[in-house]
Formats: structure tokens, sequence, C-alpha cells
């Protein structure tokens, strides 16, 4: 058995600035689990950059400000104590990133350069040109290398496993290359594995990887999911993939096309057209499709944005970088062809409930969550561009100070009887369930959950579809419990980790459709059909779902942390 | 219904084989999209690794018809074309242990990665509260080589690998020792240079496979040629160095290469001998008139001016 | 159809037969070829590694002295093409490094202006003397002569440098051995490194790489393995024999340049084509041809 003083989970952003944390500290045996290579992450998709007041390009800018923009953004259910904390943070953060040899964009004085960014009052986005995420995330490792932390790579996280007095006692998890459940006793154990968007499939801009299996992970060890019906949508992802594509391609004067060749924003948007907010020209494409008025079927439907009537140069030189992607991506030069598009999920605000912002612990002793895993809450109902990259190293560190401090306070626990019962379970359950014959495939539970969530609980929800999905989610729960694998082969079945991944979907995309069933409320990425307003009077609350011993999800709500900020209403 | 055919290298404890999956074809899909396709419904024990799908996390590389590419932005539609052909050959990327069908093992490249200590030695003016200072030209300088995503389509058809992986690394490891070495912040240039040096800097045979497979359009095999030259100012010598100062010494002195010194000068005599030098070898084929060995070559037409370039591409280079 | 010769510098020593068979082929041919006077080493990728600038500014030097004819610049050697090909998309491509080059090269009272493009002997056959009117010249087709067709990799990669043709799946070289009358078999090592230019530095992986290549050109039936590039038929003639000790194979496989096995089928004797002077194991196939 592995034994450690802490461990993370997760090589993302958040894991890997956690794990470093750990390893400054001398004597203490620090690992961290991953299911892939460490610098294959949400992180590195990361484009455009890290927020903080540096006061590099504007001098005006104020920590007050980025405070007051992230709570603004959050429509007022970010708790501002958290908020900002996070913000005097973020700052030191990136310095230090600097200093680990970031290859940050420079300004003429040669410091760090920033720019502008959507719902900010100035420019404090620091960033790598486009690459922001993935260099942030190839230095972290390499500090990760030279300080040697000690990764256990190709490993999968199955459970947390708690001691007798219910802290932290370790986890098991599944050694994909010799494929056996191994048990890891750990002191303190820090949840760092991303967000949950591949419960709708191929409409996110997330990797394979996002898949909440910390979230369920946490959720089954008793902690709450803290506004899980968060989710932000983006208004144009490519077609097919949905990768993210920029909204430059409206901002310079692209027009969206239905399959009859209309410019369709005309009767969602006459006077602003394509240049309408995000979530108006979402719900226009989405109704285009819902209305036959698109190309392809289920998730593959899309419409099209259309640029050839601008002029070659502004194509070549604006929207450069968009021109690679559709080329790329979508077989589709913009030049000569318009482009499928169609909204794509891209964050989970929403996630495991952190208690303590100073710590990022839970519930659970021993128990610390960063990252888009974790909801601290600094997002609340939306989350600003920029502070997604701010987050994860800011609560990685966090956490890791907060796991170190924890084992210095703590002895570590004896779980070794619960980790060989948790451990026997999983051996068996992988024989079982690896074994079947029958069932249904893991992928069309898959399939079906991400087609129906998306239309269901997607960018637009209302109560009735939402029953439904909530029948459905149900029924695929069901389904799950007795579904075909189809691989019996120990080393390296993926066969049998994306069935722990389905698992961890159906597990989060439940908790999303209480929790948006329960908001019965418009706010931030959160929109009702049926209730269309923001109601503070009622929801200017958290969402907190926990299971139950009986497999029961329990829906409540919690306070949300109102200091200097009184809600508003939230224009622009 | 038009059909797409995948010949799949797979592997699985210790058995290898070839099996062939079809499915219809449909527009404007990748490479990797088949794999999931046959994996969703075809064959479930299919392993391959996938993560981005945006050609960012260099996760799903493979080898294609032969060449390594990354699934996720490998275009049926472009490689039927090229190739002619609607039957893919796909198999793991070379010169990395298999673990299971296209999934190849990374962990075990990443002491190798170590070997050239590729983090930065921040230099003393700098701290963790202020960060660094860089001037944007000096930035420009290294960006590119930052965008490795660490996929290892470099390494999969290098020659110099395939023959020997123990003398030599991986060529997106010189890669990144190299964004170190030009990075203006770095204090230790030769923390970096001088493991790469002793670890195959001068083994690499120009296959240039490197620079053709990289997705990201870097040039590896760019970044030894750049470290050789910061190894050989610094002094660090070995037969490739001698023999690459050796041609510019004839360069300098006749304009041309002298093949009957070359090997001297390179292998120094006593190796030249155990070898069998170079010269007699030359001699034994017919190739070579022992003579030149005493006779010096004449002078190209126009030496002076080579002489004058070269110097004064020196000077400025000071 | 005119062009300034770059023979590079084994052409003058070690490879002297593929001068002389070079200038033969291109007589019988109609080709116009004048050695370039003055060129001087391309750099082999060697001087590259210890000082670019020099070399860059040299082999601008190279190219300008075409330039002044007014005449495109031809190799018939893979790392001249490259090396001299690099030199000027980079100086295309670069205006700063070019001004830079031309300042060194204004010391010397030359100027690189870019409008010679550099070209090899195999692509001259191709794109502009036609693989027709190669096929018209023909007198003795080489039929029934399988051979092994081997590129080498400096005239494929980089692609960007070289742009010739797709690297993957090249055919150039098997359409001209098609012309005249020979089989190219469609090696499985075509796009192998020989590994010539790290001889000395990695002797025991560059035997195993020759050694792999002829072995495998024998075990596919090869009469001989032909190239366009003197430096990869140097390394896999001469070191034959040594590199049989690393791949075993009991066969001696015939290296043949380009030009050699075109001038064959142009009716040049193997004597002027400097082919009975090489001291090269034949087998049967090729010595009909040969003569020996």
């Amino acid at each position: 058995m592995e034994q450690y003083d802490v461990l993370v989970v997760g090589s993302g952003g958040a894991g890997q600035r956690a794990a470093l944390e750990a390893a400054h500290q001398e004597g203490l045996r620090v690992a961290l689990i991953t299911k892939i290579f460490p610098s294959r992450s949400a992180t590195a998709m990361a484009q455009g950059g890290i927020n903080g007041v540096l006061n590099n390009v504007a001098k005006e800018d104020t920590i007050e400000d980025h405070i007051f923009d992230t709570v603004k953004g959050s429509d007022y259910l970010a708790d501002q104590d958290a908020v900002e904390f996070f913000i005097n943070r973020c700052p030191e953060l990136i310095k230090e990133l600097d200093y680990f040899g970031t290859p940050f964009s420079r300004t003429k004085e040669n410091k760090i350069a920033q720019r502008n960014f959507g719902g900010q009052a100035y420019p404090r986005t620091c960033y790598s040109a486009d690459k922001t995420g993935h260099v942030i995330l190839h230095t972290l490792y390499e500090q990760c290398l030279k300080e040697n932390v000690h990764f256990l790579q190709d490993w999968y996280l199955l459970d947390i496993v708690k001691a007798d007095d219910g802290s932290v006692g370790g986890v098991v998890a599944w050694n994909m290359k010799e494929g056996r459940v191994e048990k890891i006793a750990t002191t303190a154990l820090v949840i760092a594995t991303g967000g949950a968007g591949r419960m709708y499939w191929t409409r996110t801009s997330n990797p394979y990887l996002s898949t909440g299996d910390g979230m369920a992970a946490c959720f089954r060890a008793g902690c709450a999911l803290k506004d899980p019906e968060m989710v932000q949508f983006h208004p144009t992802g490519l077609g097919k993939s949905g990768i993210l594509m920029s909204e430059a391609v409206r901002g310079e004067g692209g027009y969206l096309l239905n399959n009859k060749g209309e410019r369709f924003m005309k009767d969602y948007a006459p006077s602003k057209m394509e240049l309408a907010p995000r979530d108006v020209v979402a719900k226009a494409i989405e109704t285009e499709i819902a209305e036959g008025r698109g190309w392809g079927t289920g998730l593959d439907a899309y419409v099209v944005a259309d640029v050839r009537h601008l002029p070659k140069e502004v194509i070549l030189e604006k929207l450069h970088g968009i021109r690679d992607l559709a080329i790329t991506f979508e077989h589709a030069d913009p030049l000569v062809q318009p482009i499928p598009i169609r909204p794509t999920c891209h964050y989970s605000m929403g996630g495991i409930d952190v208690k303590d912002f100073k710590t990022c612990g839970t519930v659970v002793p021993g128990l610390f969550a960063a990252g888009e895993a974790a909801c601290v809450s600094i997002h609340g109902a939306n989350r600003l561009g920029g502070n997604s990259l701010a987050d994860a190293v800011v609560f990685g560190k966090v956490a890791g100070e907060g796991a170190v401090a924890y084992v210095k306070e703590n002895q570590a626990k004896d779980a070794a009887k619960a980790l060989n019962e948790a451990a026997n379970g999983w051996e068996q359950r992988f024989r079982e369930v690896t074994g079947r014959t029958t069932g249904r495939p893991i992928s069309e539970i898959r399939d079906e959950m991400a087609l129906t969530m998306w239309n269901n609980v997607g960018i637009f929800r209302e109560e009735k579809k939402m029953e439904e999905e909530l029948a459905i989610l149900n029924r695929l729960l069901e389904e799950y419990k007795t579904c075909y694998v189809g691989d019996t082969n120990r080393t390296f079945n993926m066969a049998f980790v994306n069935y722990v991944e389905v698992g961890s979907l159906l597990t989060i995309a439940k908790a999303v459709t209480l929790g948006a069933m329960r908001r019965k409320e418009s706010r931030g990425s959160h929109l009702r059909e049926d209730y269309a307003k923001r109601d503070d009077a009622n929801f200017l609350n958290h969402t907190v779902i926990t299971l139950k011993e009986d497999g029961e999800y329990e829906v409540g709500q919690s306070e949300v942390v109102i200091t200097r900020f009184e809600p508003k209403e939230r224009t622009y | 219904m038009r059909q797409i055919t995948y010949k799949i290298h797979r592997y699985n404890e210790g058995r290898s084989y070839v099996q062939t999956y079809s499915f219809d074809y449909e527009p404007d899909r990748t490479i990797l999209w088949g794999l999931q396709k046959i994996k969703d419904t075809i064959d479930p024990t299919l392993t391959f690794i996938a993560a981005c799908r945006s050609a960012v996390c260099g996760a799903c590389s493979i080898k294609v018809n032969g060449q390594a590419m990354l699934g996720c932005e490998s275009k049926i539609d472009d490689i039927t074309e090229r190739f002619g052909s609607d039957t893919i050959e796909i198999a793991p990327i070379g010169n990395f242990d298999v673990i299971r069908d296209l999934a190849v093992d990374w962990e075990a490249k990443v002491n190798r990665l170590k070997t050239v200590a590729p983090w930065i030695f921040m230099k003393p003016e700098f701290n963790r509260d202020m960060g660094s200072r860089q001037t944007p030209e000096d930035f420009k300088k290294f960006v590119t080589n930052t965008e490795c995503i660490l996929c290892g389509c470099c390494a999969s058809e290098c020659n110099k690998l395939s023959a020997n992986r123990e003398d030599f690394l991986d060529p997106y490891v010189y890669t990144k020792a190299n964004r170190f070495v030009q990075d203006s912040r770095d204090a230790a240039p030769m923390a970096h240079v001088n493991p790469a040096f002793e670890h195959g800097l001068w083994k690499c045979v120009h296959c240039m496979n490197c620079i053709s497979r990289c997705p990201k359009h870097l040039k590896p095999a760019k970044d030894i040629s750049e470290l050789r030259a910061v190894a050989t100012k610094a002094g660090l010598s070995n037969k490739g160095t001698r023999h690459a100062i050796a041609f510019k010494q004839d360069l300098m002195q006749t304009g041309r290469l002298n093949e009957v010194t070359m090997s001297l000068k390179t292998d120094g005599l006593v190796d030249s001998a155990k070898q069998g030098l170079y010269a007699l070898r030359l001699w034994a084929h017919g190739k070579i008139n022992p003579l030149e060995l005493v006779v010096p070559h004449k002078p190209v037409q126009g030496i002076k001016d080579v002489r004058t370039i070269i110097k004064a591409a020196e000077e400025a280079e000071r | 159809m005119k062009y300034a010769f770059f023979p590079g510098c084994v052409l003058e020593g070690a490879a002297k037969e593929d001068f002389i068979a070079t200038v033969a082929v291109a007589k019988k041919l109609g080709i116009q070829i004048e050695e370039l006077e003055g060129w001087t080493c391309c750099g082999a990728s060697h001087v590259q590694d210890v000082d670019p600038l020099a070399i860059l500014s040299t082999n601008a030097r190279n190219i300008a002295l075409a330039e002044a004819q007014g005449v495109q610049l031809m190799t018939v050697c893979n790392t001249c093409t490259l090396m001299l090909r690099e030199a000027k998309n980079e100086l295309d491509r670069d205006e700063t490094q070019r001004a830079r080059v031309n300042n060194i090269l204004g010391q010397a009272g030359l100027r690189y202006k870019g409008t010679s493009d550099v070209t090899h002997f195999l692509w001259v056959l191709i794109r502009d003397y036609g693989l027709n009117n190669l096929k018209a010249k023909v007198v003795k087709p080489l039929s029934g002569l399988r051979v092994a067709e081997y590129y080498g990799c400096h005239l494929l990669r980089p692609q960007e440098e070289t742009g010739f043709e797709d690297f993957q799946i090249p055919t150039s070289l098997a359409d001209v051995i098609k012309a005249i009358g020979a089989t190219p078999i469609d090696f499985s090592r075509k796009l192998d490194c020989c590994g010539f230019h790290a001889v000395y530095p990695a002797h025991d992986s560059v035997m195993q790489m020759t050694g792999s290549i002829n072995a495998d050109a024998a075990k596919e039936g090869a009469d001989c393995v032909v190239t366009p590039c003197p430096l990869c038929q140097m390394q896999l003639d001469m070191f034959q024999k040594e590199a049989k000790q690393y791949v075993p194979s009991d066969k001696d496989m015939p290296i043949i340049h380009m030009s050699q096995l075109i001038g064959l089928a142009l009716g040049i004797s193997p004597a002027e084509l400097g082919m009975t002077k090489r001291h090269m194991t034949s087998t049967a196939a090729l010595n009909r041809f040969v003569g020996a």
C-alpha cells in the first residue's frame, strides 16, 4: 500500500500547483495521481489569459475594481469574502508563475502584458499570445519535475476512503497500466479533477477528460455539490467538435444563416442582429435547430456563420485564428465556405462545496478541493474570462497550503480496513462489469445522457423538460447498473475507465438537473424560460445538494456571503 | 455506401496483430472520430488516448499510413485523397513502448526529459515577489519553442532513436533544452547544454523527420543545431565538433572540403588508425588519390571573397 | 535549358564518377550544364552547427554567382540541395536576415537578389525536361533490372524547404527508373536515413542504419540500390562490409547514383560513367548492364 502525507488528484493547473506547494515543504511525502500525462489537461486549452491587477497597462485599475467585476459577473451569487481573498492573491500568484519561467507576452517596459477581456473595467488579463493556459501548465509541470513531485501517472481515482472518525483515510485508484486496484493511504487529500462538461459529450469545449470524477467521488464521500446548475455555455462552438470559436466572427460582421440561407437573427434581435448578447444568440441558434432550420441531426446539428461577404483582408488579418480552426476542425475555409457552429458547454461554476476558502477545506476533515472541480464560490452564476486560470493557481496553492497545515496538526489515520474493503469492492466490480456479455452499451447510455441533457437541461431550461430529464437520468442510472462494458482485459482498459467516467457524469448530471429545478429564477448562466427574472428574494443563495444514505439526493440551500456590494441589476 | 477501413496495429499483453474495421464514410471527419466510432459501435476493446481533440494537448498522436500525426486534426478526407485509398493504416507512434494498441508509455520518457534540467534557473536579479523582466524582443527568441505540446510525433520516425534509444534523447527534449538556453532570463544555459552534450547532442543523423512531423511546426533538428553552436562556443568538443570545425577550416582555406585530411582532424591519428583510416577506405575503393594527403587542394577561384565573407560574418556575430 | 552545375565537394573527390556520369548524361540529353566557377562547400549541415551566419553567407554567395549568370543552380546531391535551399528560403523569407547577409556579401562586392532557384538534377529531369522526353532518348532499356529506389533524406525533408513532392509518398525516383525501363521495387526503406552525417559521432547507430537498408534491399529482391545523392551512395557502398557485422546479410548490394543508371539506359558505356573504376561488388543482373 502506498502511503503519503499529501495526495493530489488531477494534474491540471490547480492540481500541479497544489502538489508543488506541498513539495516545497521539507520531509513531506507528496504524490499526484493523474489519469493521463500531466500536460494534457483542460488548463492547456485555456487561450485568453489570467486575470490579476498588476497595473502594467492600466495604472488606474484596482483590486476593488477586479472584485467588483467578478461579483457583478457572477450575478451576485459569488461569496464576496472569498472573491476578495481570491482577487488579493491573484497578482502574487501571477508574479510567481512569471518567476517560475512562464513565457508571458511583454509590454514595452518588459513587464507582463495585459489585455482587455469581457466584463472587465480595465485591461488586466495577462497572456502569452493565445496559449496562456498551455504555457502555464507546462511551466508548472517543469517546476513539479524540478521539485521531484512523485507522479502516479495513468492512475485513475475510483473512490475516497474515510477513516473511522470520518476524516480522510486515503483513496482507491485504478492502476491503468497494471490493471489493478491500488490502495493509497494519505493524511490529506486534494481533489483537483476539473469540470464535468462531458455530460454534454460533443457539445462542450472541454477535453474528453472533464468527466467530473472528483466531484462524484467527493459527493459519495459526503461533500455537497454547490450550485451544480451553474454551467457556462458559449454561443459559438464549432459545429462538429464543440471546440470554442471566438466571438470575433460576429464582432467583425459575420452573418448567422439557417438552412434557408436566412439571417435568422432578424427574428430574434432585429436591430442588433448578430451582435445581440450571447444568450440571445445562443437561444436563436438552438431555436432554429429545434424547428428544423439547421443542418444535421441530434448533437451533430448546426447552423452556419458566414463571413464570405467580408473583405478578404479582414478574414486573413483579423479572423486569422478562426480561419485556422475552421479549416482544421470543420474542413471549411471561411474564405469560400460558411463555418458550422452551435453553442457549446464551457465551464462548471459549481462543484465540490468548499467550506473554508482560506484552506479549500471541505466538510470532510483532510479533504481539500480546488480549481474547476471545486465551488468556493468565486464565480457564482457566471465566470469572467481570465478568472479560471487565476482560480486554478490561486486555489491550487491555497489547497496545497491547507493540506500542509492539516498534515502538521493531524496524525495519519489508520484506514487500512476501509481501504481494503473499498479495494475489494472495486476489484469485484471490475470483474463483474467487464465480464458482462449483455446490457446496454456504455457509449449508448453516454450518448443518450448527452443528447437529452443538451435538449432538456442545456442553455434554456423549463420545469417540464427538466422533470422529463430527471426521469431519463434515473432510468439511465438503472441501465448503468447492468450496462455492457465489453473489455475484460486488465492492461490499460479504457472501456472500464470510460465506464466509471460515465458513472461520474450521470451522478453530476442529476445534480445539475435537480439544482436547475430548484432555482426558479434566471441568474447568470442559468436561464429559465418559465422564470425569466432574477429573484433575489428567494434565490440569492447557493444550491446545496448532498447524497443521503439511501442514495437519494437531498436538495438544500446555503447563504451567499455579501460584504460590500449589494446586488444590483446586471447591465453592461 | 462508401466505407472507410482502418487497419489497426494492435498490441495487448505480448501479442501483436493487425485488425481491420470498416465504417460508413462521413465527410469532414477526423481520424480520431473514426477511432471513437469504432470503439463506440464495433469494438470496445480498441484502446487509444485522446483529450482536447483540438491539437493543443498532444495526447492522440498516432502513426497514420506510416507517419506520426495528431489523430484529432488529421482529416479522413485528406488522408484518403493524399494516399489514394479508403483503407488507412493506423499504428502507435514509433520509438515509444506500447502499453496497449495505440496507447504508448509516456511515463518512461519523463526521466529522459529530466536529463536536460527542463526548468528555468532564474537570474538572481529576479525574485518571487516581483517576477521577472524581459524585453519583447527577447521573448520572441524562445517563445516558439514553448509551443511544444509533448505529443512525441518528432520522436516517432527519428532514425537515430530507431537505431538506438540509449545514447540519444527524443528530439523534443533538445527543443525543451533550447527553450531555456535561448531564454534571456535563464542564468545557467550550460546547465541545459552540458547534459544535452553528454546525451547524444552530436549523434543526430539529420534525417529531418522531426521537423517534418511536428504538428506545431517546431524544428527540433534546428534546436539541436543551435545547441551544438552554443556547446562549441563554450569549448565542449567531441568528434562531431571536430568534424564540423574541420569543415569550416577547409571552407576558409580552399573553399572546399578535403576528404583525406577530414578523418584525421575528426578522429585523431590513433582512432583513425584503429577504425581503418577513412582515407584508406576511400583509397581502397579507388575513390581518392593518396597524394592528396601531401599535395593540398588548390583554393577555389574567388577564395579571397570567401575569406572576406567568413570574416565579416564572424565579425557580425560578435 | 541551361543550369549552373553545383557538383559539391565529394564529386571532386570520392565520388568523381558521379561528376563524370552527370556531365555525360546531361550532354546526351542536350541539357546544358556548366560547373559554377568558384563554388564553395555548402557546409553539409556541419558548418551550420558551428557558424550558421558564415555558412549562410557563403551559400548566399554561391547562389549569387548563379544569379549573375541568370540561371538556376543545379546539384546532384541531396545535402547540397537542402543546404542551398535552406539558405535561399531563409534569405527570401526574412528581410532582416537578407539585409544582414547582403551587408556581409557587400564587403566582397557581391549581392544576393533571390532571382535564381536551387534545384536537383532529378527535379530538372521531371519538371523541366519531361519524363517522356527522357524515355524517348533511351536506347538500352534496363528491362528486368530490379531497382531499390532510395531517396535519402534531404531531397524530401523538411518539405517546407524542399517542396518538390509529398515527402511521405514520393514518386520522382521511381518515375525516372520506370522511364528508363527498369523496375522500382517500392523499397520499404526508401525514406530511411543512411546515417552519413553522423558516421563519426554515432558510429554504431549509423552502421545499424546502413546495414538495414542494404540488407532489406537484398531481401526485397533488388539488383541494386539507386539514389539521387552521392553521400548516401558513399555511405551505403563503402561501409557495406562493416555494416554487415551489425545487420547480417549474405548478399552484396551495388549502390549506384541516379546519373549512372540513367547513363546506362542512354547507351553510355560503363567506363564513361566511371562504373568500372568503382570497387563495388555487383550482382549478376547489374553485370548484364555494366558489362563487368
